[in-house]
């Protein structure tokens, strides 16, 4: 009598469930909001919840269901990034993450998170080198590419320019130790010389010291690889106004306007930062217009990348039917170069190919996309410089 | 290495980082000393005090000095309100539950600043100001006056402490509490004068803070460790020793980067910290052991 009573609440609660799974389908948005990226991950939210927002506009998934995404904070590090990805994947059961931010919290929530839970993962913004070496079991993806890429074409642009020796200021985590190191190989390689290399820890209220180490080596141009809202503007600041350097590159961390609104951009003539840029394409057209409608800029950093992410998740979604377990399958088989090409904000023509039975090639507002087996994507960078109140390109970076 | 770009670039930056230390663990010795639990919230505190400034700074266009002195009272009204709402109601149980608590006070007061001003960085004002040569040596004059500004508030409180009748049942309290009820002293009321120090001290140190580099909703709590070291360096409940101990600290942090690798550079609080209670618990100017 009692197994039965309990047998029955548990067939009520499993039917309460399951009717509540029906209204809406959850995928995870795990972004950066407080921390030192704050000021880039309103952008990135933004351009996720567009691409959301459009799919639920054009018949939403699996049948007319609405997808939902549920926010969560990493706050750009570790131990809040696998707090907040096991809430949502345990509490919240999502089918899929996007997101993190940061690679210091990819690295973390993927490992411990995410790939234990057999849930896919597609980040817009992890750059680190260790990414691609995940033992992921093929579940984790990216939209933007890999800074041993952009650490390299950094190195050749400055050589290019003529810029021989540097140092190097980098913050200690995955995503400052990664792109220093691909920059460093690559730049001595080439026959530059890194007169100073040195990382620092985050938060401390004066790096006078770090710096005068790195400038004793007698370059006068500072590479930075750290974040634009965090100590990479305290770097920056210190540097500045103590003269240690004349010249400053950034890596895309650095592509923050909150130096340019802290520090003035009459103190930032000699401020130059490295970023993904999105090939002009007609997906990315599309990306530009409708974000523009929605109130968003389209060239702020990593909002194309985070679109695609976004748009990835939900092609997993329908395409693997709503099975958490052949999503990440799934969003490999959106973008691989192969199939009827979908660009930004084709919902409708996605389902009614899906529903034929037809592949899809996702053209992404970033680029082609196309997924390698790492879960990689090849992408095209370009080097800002201050203009007024905002970046503009100064030169591409091959 | 010439002396000057010694003194230039590793130690006047450690004296500032220190004073902003030491008026963070003149609060925490304090705390220590007289209610006897370790106030995690502290840093945070100092946050919201920064973030106070700013708010006066940003609404009424002062200059920042002048939102100094208003965000320390606010500060101290918000200390005096914490104890009186939540540790005040924990005041008879282990002290273990409090200092747990100010864990959660700390986490509310975070999340209140993110909510009131944001997550982004921010500055009292825009731009960079270069420093000024004084016969080689590099100085601004905030750093110059944050190191003046630490002398005085806290010389004023080791007065107040000394000479007054209230800083007299401060010190009795921080002695021997149930002595001191006997003796007459408001046990209570020395409580909320204690918080009300204790705030405005935070208050200045974020300030300090934020004056110097930024003002970021974390940028109290990393620097709690450091503040904890240095009143743990001076000796608990010596008001003295907290400023000696923070300054410690805070140039020896700027030093360690000559011998360490500058990522080690946050962990010399950590070994300070452990030095000190291996070879002397109870600090440089002997305070209660713990």
């Amino acid at each position: 009598m009692k197994l039965a009573k309990i047998l029955m609440a548990g067939a009520l609660a499993t039917t309460a469930l399951t009717t509540a799974a029906m209204a809406d389908v959850k995928v995870g948005l795990l972004g950066g909001i407080s921390g030192p990226i704050a000021a880039m991950s309103p952008s990135m939210i933004a351009a996720s919840k567009l691409a959301i927002a459009q799919v639920n506009a054009q018949g939403g998934v699996l049948g007319g269901q609405k997808l939902e995404a549920i926010l969560g904070d990493s706050a750009c590090n570790p131990q809040n990034g696998v707090d907040a990805a096991t809430k949502l994947v345990n509490v919240e059961q999502i089918v899929g993450l996007i997101g993190p931010h940061c690679s210091g919290a990819v690295l973390a929530v993927a490992n411990s998170v995410t790939i234990p839970a057999g849930v896919a993962l597609i980040t817009p913004s992890g750059t680190s080198p260790e990414i691609t070496g995940l033992d992921d079991g093929d579940k984790v993806f990216r939209t933007v590419p890999s800074d041993d890429y952009q650490g390299r074409a950094l190195a050749r642009t400055l050589l290019a320019q003529g810029t021989k020796k540097v140092a190097v200021a980098y913050l200690n985590n995955d995503y400052g130790s990664g792109l220093a190191g691909a920059f460093k190989a690559e730049f001595t390689s080439k026959g530059g010389e890194v007169a100073g290399y040195a990382a620092h820890e985050e938060g401390k209220a004066s790096y006078r010291s770090n710096l005068a180490e790195l400038a004793s080596g007698g370059a006068d141009t500072l590479v930075i690889f750290d974040y634009g809202d965090g100590t990479g503007l305290t770097i920056l600041r210190q540097s500045l106004e103590n003269g240690f350097f004349e010249n400053f590159v950034g890596g895309d961390g650095m592509k923050s306007e909150a130096i340019i609104k802290e520090l003035g951009a009459e103190n930032l003539t000699t401020f130059t930062s490295s970023s993904p840029v999105g090939e002009a394409s007609d997906s990315n057209a599309k990306f530009t217009k409708a974000f523009t409608e929605a109130g968003g800029s389209a060239d702020a950093i990593f909002a194309t990348t985070s679109y695609d992410a976004a748009f990835l998740m939900a092609l997993g979604v329908e395409i693997a039917g709503g099975d958490k377990a052949k999503v990440a399958a799934a969003i490999a088989s959106a973008s691989n170069g192969e199939g009827e090409k979908v660009e930004a904000g084709e919902w409708k023509k996605a389902l009614e190919l899906i529903k034929a039975g037809k592949a899809i090639d996702y053209q992404g507002a970033s680029g082609s996309l196309d997924f390698n087996a790492k879960g990689d994507v090849p992408g095209s960078y370009a080097l800002f410089k201050v203009d007024g109140d905002s970046f503009s390109v100064k030169t591409t970076m091959k | 290495m010439g002396i000057y770009e010694l003194i230039n670039f590793y130690v006047i930056p450690g004296l500032v980082l220190g004073s902003i230390y030491a008026l963070g663990a003149v609060g925490i010795t304090l705390v220590f000393g007289i209610l006897r639990f370790a106030h995690l919230a502290h840093g945070d505190l100092a946050t919201f005090g920064a973030f106070t400034a700013l708010a006066v700074v940003a609404t009424t266009g002062v200059n920042p000095w002048i939102a100094l002195p208003v965000a320390m009272v606010i500060c101290a009204a918000l200390a005096v309100g914490i104890d009186k709402v939540f540790y005040d109601y924990l005041s008879e149980r282990p002290k273990i539950i409090t200092v747990m608590a100010s864990l959660g006070i700390a986490l509310m007061l975070r999340s209140l600043i993110q909510v009131i001003w944001g997550v982004d960085t921010e500055t009292y004002t825009r731009g960079i100001v270069r420093p000024d040569n004084y016969w080689g040596f590099r100085i601004r004059d905030r750093e110059l006056y944050t190191l003046l500004a630490m002398f005085a508030i806290t010389g004023a409180l080791w007065l107040f402490l000394q000479k007054t009748k209230w800083g007299k049942a401060m010190r009795a309290m921080s002695d021997n509490p149930d002595l001191a009820l006997l003796s007459g002293v408001d046990n209570r009321l020395t409580t909320m004068l204690t918080w009300a120090i204790v705030g405005a001290l935070c208050a200045a140190s974020g300030f300090f803070l934020g004056l110097n580099t930024e003002l970021k909703s974390m940028m109290g709590w990393t620097m709690l460790l450091p503040m904890f070291a240095a009143a743990i360096l001076g000796g608990v409940g010596r008001v003295e020793g907290a400023v000696l101990g923070g300054l410690v600290v805070g140039v020896a942090e700027e030093l360690s980067v000559l011998v360490l690798p500058s990522e080690y550079k946050a962990a010399m609080a950590f070994a300070i910290l452990i030095v000190i209670l291996l070879v002397r618990p109870t600090g440089l100017l002997k305070g209660k052991l713990l």
